[in-house]
């Protein structure tokens, strides 16, 4: 596969440890010591992007409202954020007296610890993969679906009216919407034939799903970027937090480092959507390569995979950021009619057109081998 | 008139009816009920309009001043009077029945006059707790800080709401209500909660998430200006009501100058009504900018708000070179305005128009057309016509269901009545007619603006007042149009330099009044997307 | 419902939403309306009518206009200004009024400027030096007279200190 120059990769320096941890431990701590480095990777990158994203998403917003945003603390107040984890690090943790502890205390690790394992088992690049199940996108359903026990508990064991209420919205909301987000990535795994990212990745390597697909794949991606937008529960999908209605929704009563948990794992749910669509529809890490343009192809593999992954992330993220701050929130009558009567039919329709086309073969790959073919 | 003077005098034989500033009747307490149930079911020109309802407190006799108008002709007002010499156990009839607005202004006085209303369903106080001791706008009251100490205890909510009835016998029967059923799930909205405007709290209960009850209470920022106004002089009188409904302060104050100014004959130069006028509308805009931009963020459309607060900002800045105060703009003063425009002030504000009508065409595309916007304010919180003037609910959102009821039209003060405008009216009566009546208003505004801007004549902007101004012996009204609705002045003077009796007509009041019966049976988010259509600012209610 | 509403109305309402996120995109190229003070402290441009401190003018020999009379204090509806006054004796014998201390309270001001627009003497105006914040209550109380100030004697007539009703000061308190 490597037939390029890739200055950047990061694959070398994976190799290099690698030999180093062969030459120097036993198998078995090998694969201990592997497992301890990976896991320890991934949540400094989960907290660095975490922060990252508050402060684009602040800055966004404010460009978006005719405002600066942060710009105090450095230039264009890029440490904003740090010194906004720093100060909920030391605050201190309130206990809440009739709420049930136990539950109240798990509720904000159940979301981290769900959002966490779904962020182990995206592709983040050309071997920066820290699992790859051929079962992937099932196992990424799965696990991101836990989230909403967290939201749940937290409503609950808060004895707060207002938490109880945004759970509950919260448990409708997201039950709904993860259905569609399911048979939008089923369309996708009709048209690429597998669930193992990684070979969903390299089938999209002169096409990508999206146009792949065509008119099925374009409604897909609009589905799930709808429905994933509301199963991280931001606006204009925000009802569980609904802050003008339920103040501050689940999570009303938790502070310091439980609320920081909550407010971590909104952001990186977010990243988690955006990389699947992503990985789903727009190719995922692969650059942008066009069949016979060798020369052209060879210019795109200079940029690294991983940059082509955070790339098309951050497209995706400005698209859910842009979408929030534009509209008003949903009342949970429209956000149930909007799923029951509108997306799922439609799902439902477009699961058995991309069927029809793919059986039939009229996917740009098989209609136009020339140029898209594998 | 001769009519319904004869119609009271048919069912009050001795009714004393004078003409007055306004036609004033003055009826015993137990004939009350009968001559306004007349008025209210006259078939001609039926009274079904409280403006306002008044508690006094004469000395020997306590009572109450009832200002009465009627929806089809809103330049006919009759004043109604009434009292009781009984000043442990006040008693009067209540008139809930035929006003709905009477329901929480009957409360009001209870709280500050100790005057008790037969028939009242609820008679909780209003604005106060439960625990104050003693009536605190009679004039025998004690300030004494000993009787009503500062509390730093809670105390909780009793929901239980005492009342008098009167029994088909005659017997008057005194009982307790609970306002919520033992299984009800209440929530607080409010005291402090993002969407209340302020310090309002809804007392609200729940069938999962639908609204089954609203239960106002109000007065957390209380601050008796009625009653601090009768211990100011006039001029002083007038910072007090910038800090009524403050983002009409500059309206408030007019209100209250016309109405000295009225009672003691003073003339206002013409250049101070040209700047009056136009500094009224700059205001009304800015009120409904606001107001455009809270409900957009109740709906959750936090952008919005910043859009709407930055074309308000171009108003607080020809406000602050005008007189220098942005909310508390300080414009009015007896005889005039306190300060003459500043020379660019005519280019600032023809500046302002076209940038204000390209936003209103911004703010159509932006929210107005918006799939998500219609979703959460068509059909939504449905007022009908007689409920919005049994509420007295004025203002933008009475003309959203289909009322005429814009002062300026009908009791035109200063220019308006030079002016061309027209009265927008929809009549649905939702969310949304309301919300688009806002937005409609603005672009009135700019066209009140725009006739007067190049016509403002040179001259005096204020009229030589004596330094202590005393009212003759009377009771004065004055209305005017605020961004809410009719705000309203009554002084009652005995011809010294501080007022006897000051009362303000608060439009929030009555916004708020309807909101229980607007709210039944919709949403939760509904609640405050039905309150932010409402638009009340609560240093108003509260006063 | 029938079948071409429902597709109609997929169609109206994402065109609506696409409408919305039109002016968002606008906006986010639009300059940005943020003041960044006090960055900008120095081309802030504050009306010279903002009224924020009340202050009494002295001239170069550092005298002032105030005769204390007493009038902004009598009019002041907040009992915000304090007018602390001295006798002395006059060159011909006479017991005259003076200014020991002008008072104001920042804390409690309205800025309702009548005592501005009642002094008969004109020694009191508003300027508009907005930053006030003190993070003692007690130093919000300024003393408007300088140190060894004295009361500016006006050539031609003299200064017309009475006017109607001034007097009942005691009666207004209580």
């Amino acid at each position: 596969m490597l037939i390029y120059s890739q200055p950047l990769e990061v694959t070398q320096i994976l190799d290099t440890v690698d030999q180093f941890l062969r030459t120097h431990l036993s198998p078995g701590m090998v694969s201990l010591s592997k497992g301890i480095l990976t896991g320890l990777l991934l949540l400094v990158a989960y907290a660095v992007i975490a922060l990252a994203l508050i402060y684009i998403e602040r800055k966004v917003a404010a460009f978006f409202q005719a405002r600066l945003g942060p710009n105090r603390l450095g230039k264009y107040g890029v440490f904003q954020s740090l010194a906004d984890m720093i100060k909920i690090l030391i605050k201190e943790i309130i206990p809440i007296n009739k709420a049930d502890q136990l539950l109240f205390f798990a509720a904000s690790f159940f979301v981290i610890i769900a959002s966490l394992l779904a962020f182990g088992a995206i592709p983040f690049g050309m071997d920066l993969h820290a699992i790859d199940f051929n079962l992937g996108v099932f196992y990424l359903l799965a696990v991101s679906s836990l989230g909403v026990i967290g939201i749940l508990l937290a409503g609950w064991s808060s004895n707060n009216k207002y938490s109880m209420i945004g759970a509950m919205r919260s448990g409708a909301q997201f039950i709904s919407y993860e259905l569609s987000a399911g048979f939008s990535l089923m369309t996708i795994v009709v048209l690429s034939g597998t669930l193992q990212f990684s070979e969903i990745i390299e089938g999209q390597r002169y096409c990508w799903n999206l146009f792949n697909g065509h008119l099925p794949a374009v409604v897909a991606f609009v589905i799930y970027l709808i429905s994933g937008h509301a199963e991280t529960n931001r606006g204009p999908f925000d009802l569980p937090e609904a802050e003008s209605e339920l103040t501050a929704g689940y999570h009303t009563e938790y502070s310091g480092l439980q609320f920081g948990f909550f407010y971590l794992s909104e952001y990186l749910n977010m990243f988690i959507v955006a990389a699947v669509a992503t990985t789903m529809f727009l190719g995922g890490w692969m650059p942008v390569q066009i069949k016979g343009w060798e020369a052209f192809n060879q210019v795109m593999w200079v940029i690294p995979s991983w940059a082509w992954f955070i790339g098309k992330v951050g497209v995706m993220i400005f698209l859910s950021l842009w979408v929030r701050w534009s509209f008003p929130r949903l009342r949970i009558d429209l956000l149930l009619n909007l799923e029951w009567k509108y997306l799922l039919p439609i799902n439902l329709v477009n699961l058995l057109v991309m069927v029809i086309i793919v059986l039939s073969g009229f996917t740009l790959t098989e209609l136009f081998p020339a140029f898209f073919g594998r | 008139m001769r009519d319904i003077r004869k119609m009271i005098l048919v069912t009050a034989p001795d009714a004393l009816i004078e003409e007055r500033q306004k036609l004033t009747v003055t009826l015993r307490p137990e004939q009350l009920h009968r001559v306004m149930e007349e008025l209210r079911r006259d078939e001609t020109i039926p009274y079904d309009y409280l403006i306002s309802l008044t508690g006094m407190d004469w000395g020997d006799t306590l009572g109450v001043i009832y200002q009465l108008s009627s929806s089809a002709d809103l330049t006919r007002e009759i004043i109604v009077i009434t009292s009781t010499a009984n000043r442990t156990d006040p008693l009067l009839y209540s008139v809930s029945d035929l006003y709905e607005t009477a329901q929480l202004n009957e409360r009001e006085v209870y709280a500050l006059f100790g005057i008790r209303f037969i028939n009242n369903p609820d008679m909780r106080r209003f604005l106060l707790n439960d625990q104050w001791k003693g009536f605190p706008f009679r004039k025998d009251y004690t300030h004494d800080p000993v009787v009503n100490p500062v509390t730093v205890i809670s105390s909780d909510i009793v929901d239980i709401a005492p009342r008098i009835r009167e029994t088909a016998g005659g017997d008057l029967v005194e009982e307790s209500v609970a306002i919520f059923d033992e299984d009800d799930y209440i929530i607080n909205i409010g005291p402090q909660h993002p969407s209340t405007h302020g310090v309002m709290h809804f007392r609200t209960t729940l069938d999962g998430e639908i609204v089954k009850k609203v239960d106002v209470h109000s007065g957390y920022i209380h601050r008796g200006i009625e009653k601090l106004c009768e211990n100011m002089t006039y001029p002083q009188m007038l910072h007090l009501t910038d800090r009524l409904d403050y983002l009409s302060a500059n309206i408030n104050r007019h209100a209250l100058c016309m109405c000295i100014e009225k009672a003691a004959d003073i003339a206002v130069p013409a250049r101070a009504q040209y700047i009056r006028t136009i500094m009224d509308e700059l205001q009304r805009i800015s009120s409904h900018l606001l107001a455009w931009a809270a409900h957009c963020n109740d709906l959750g459309g936090t952008t919005a708000f910043i859009y709407g607060m930055r074309e308000r900002e171009h108003i607080l800045d020809i406000f602050d070179k005008t007189c220098g105060g942005r909310l508390i703009v300080n414009q009015n003063v007896v005889g005039g305005v306190m300060f003459d425009i500043y020379p660019d002030f005519q280019k600032d504000v023809k500046a302002f128009i076209p940038y204000m009508r390209r936003q209103l065409i911004e703010y159509d595309h932006f929210f107005s057309h918006n799939a998500i916007a219609l979703g959460r304010l068509v059909d939504i919180g449905h007022l009908s016509r007689e409920d919005a003037i049994s509420y007295g609910v004025t203002g933008p959102a009475g003309r959203a269901s289909g009322w005429s009821c814009d002062v300026r039209r009908y009791k035109p003060y200063a220019l308006y009545d030079k002016v061309e405008f027209k009265e927008i009216l929809r009549t649905d009566g939702d969310s949304y007619a309301r919300y688009m009546n806002r937005l409609d208003e603005i672009a009135q505004s700019l066209h009140i603006i725009e006739q007067l801007i190049d016509r403002i004549p040179p001259g005096e902007v204020c009229t030589k007042v004596k330094p202590v101004i005393r009212l003759p012996e009377g009771q004065f009204f004055q209305s005017v149009e605020t961004g809410k609705g009719e705000f309203g002045v009554f002084i009652e003077s005995r011809g010294e330099k501080t007022p006897y009796r000051v009362k303000f007509r608060s439009p929030s009041l009555s916004a708020v009044s309807a909101i229980p019966l607007i709210c039944k049976g919709s949403f939760l988010s509904d609640l405050i997307g039905i309150a932010g259509s409402m638009d009340f600012v609560i240093p108003d209610i509260d006063r | 419902m029938s079948f071409s509403s429902y597709i109609q109305g997929i169609f109206t309402g994402l065109r609506s939403l696409a409408g919305g996120m039109r002016i968002t995109w606008r906006e986010f190229r639009t300059a940005k309306v943020t003041m960044e003070y006090p960055e900008n402290r120095k081309t802030l441009a504050i009306s010279d009518r903002w009224r924020s401190e009340l202050i009494m003018p002295h001239d170069e020999q550092n005298e002032h206009a105030c005769t204390a009379c007493g009038i902004c204090m009598i009019n002041c509806p907040n009992d915000t200004i304090n007018v602390i006054s001295a006798t002395t004796d006059t060159i011909d014998g006479k017991k005259k009024k003076i200014l020991d201390k002008h008072l104001w309270d920042y804390g409690s001001c309205t800025f309702c400027n009548l005592c501005v627009i009642t002094c008969p003497s004109d020694a009191i105006i508003f300027n508009n030096d907005f930053e006030g914040a003190v993070y003692d209550r007690k130093k919000l109380v300024h003393q408007l007279n300088h140190e060894g100030s004295k009361l500016r004697e006006k050539k031609g007539e003299p200064v017309k200190v009475t006017r109607e009703g001034t007097t009942d000061k005691a009666n207004r308190q209580e």
